[in-house]
């Protein structure tokens, strides 16, 4: 089963700790106008680094 | 190197990768980002084939963010599992044989220095904890006595991972690893110690866990490396495939290890370095 990190974007608050906690490149882009995160799912490795690092508890690993 | 080398030529654009025109259009070259604008820019590594959580990624990610410049900068890499990701750094980079990378690392900075003698252009080796510290102690040591202008960057992940984990010399005593099922019989290596003592003149360990700290020492070791002599950095980048933990507690562990005094950041900077470091930054205001 291939598992990928989900962002729910009324919780994201735009803090970058899940950026700075990915071991994998472009994977979390931030957008500076709605200063909230998206995730692109192709090159997700689901690790779950970020759902550990997030504070607001806005990401979660699940299945594809 | 300059902007318009890595280019598309006009009418070229459609048959080159997407990844490519990403970096053109969006890359980091010629526009001092660093740590607090990841996200917003394409960053010089592309998908990378290391394991789920693997902290070398992370290091390895978050250093050739913080390079002060990219475009005039030269990676010398070694085997190991840093190396599977250096075919997809878009950095000039160098991959020699096991071990010799100091040696290969001197002999180019050389003669980049005699090829352009009024533009700085840094020589980076990064490297794991066994080219660094067992396979390629000798000619790491040697660069460093010899005073050559070098950055040596050690991604110490405290085993031979791709390999189905041997110990090296940097894991803690009485390891169990795959290979090492007997526990390792002496301690870590205290190799920043080492390296003060081999000449050089700027020391710092740190881990992926505090990104701006990271960031600082690698930069710092970069610009001293330019004026005043080797530099060295150790960065602290636990495995989850060898050490079996979840891919998710990476650095959580790096935190764990901090506690139990298994790990120090820590910064050391010769008088000469202190004097540099300091005159750049005045000059920044």
């Amino acid at each position: 089963m291939y598992v990928i990190c989900k962002v729910d974007e009324k919780k994201c608050n735009g803090c970058k700790l899940c950026i700075w906690a990915c071991p994998d490149p472009n994977v979390i882009v931030f957008d500076p106008d709605s200063k909230k995160i998206s995730i692109h799912q192709a090159r997700c490795k689901g690790c779950g680094l970020c759902v550990a690092a997030c504070r607001q508890k806005a990401l979660e690993i699940d299945a594809v | 190197m300059t902007r318009r080398m890595f280019k598309i030529s006009a009418g070229f654009e459609e048959v080159m990768p997407p990844e490519y025109r990403e970096l053109v259009e969006k890359g980091p070259f010629e526009k001092q980002l660093g740590v607090a604008e990841l996200g917003t820019f394409k960053e010089l590594l592309e998908e990378h084939p290391l394991c789920a959580g693997c902290g070398l990624a992370l290091s390895l990610r978050l250093t050739l963010i913080s390079l002060p410049s990219p475009e005039d900068t030269v990676i010398v890499g070694a085997t190991g599992c840093s190396s599977l990701a250096f075919p997809q750094v878009a950095v000039h980079n160098i991959h020699s044989l096991f071990g010799n990378q100091n040696a290969v690392a001197t002999g180019l900075k050389r003669a980049l220095s005699l090829r352009f003698p009024d533009r700085a252009k840094d020589v980076v080796v990064i490297a794991g904890d066994g080219a660094t510290c067992d396979i390629g102690l000798e000619s790491v040591m040697h660069s460093w006595f010899r005073g050559e202008k070098l950055t040596t960057i050690m991604l110490d992940n405290e085993a031979y991972a791709n390999t189905g984990g041997q110990e090296s010399g940097m894991s803690q005593l009485g390891t169990v690893l795959n290979m090492a099922p007997m526990g390792k019989k002496f301690k870590k290596v205290a190799f920043p110690e080492v390296a003060k003592a081999a000449g050089c003149v700027y020391v710092a360990v740190a881990a992926p866990h505090q990104p701006r700290r990271l960031e600082r020492s690698v930069r710092r070791a970069i610009l001293i490396a330019r004026e005043i002599g080797p530099t060295y950095v150790q960065l602290y980048t636990p495995c989850p495939t060898n050490y079996k933990f979840k891919p998710a507690d990476t650095l959580s562990v790096i935190r764990e290890q901090e506690k139990a005094g298994l790990f120090r950041p820590d910064e050391y900077l010769s008088p000469e370095a202190a004097a540099y470091i300091q005159q750049l930054e005045e000059a920044k205001g």
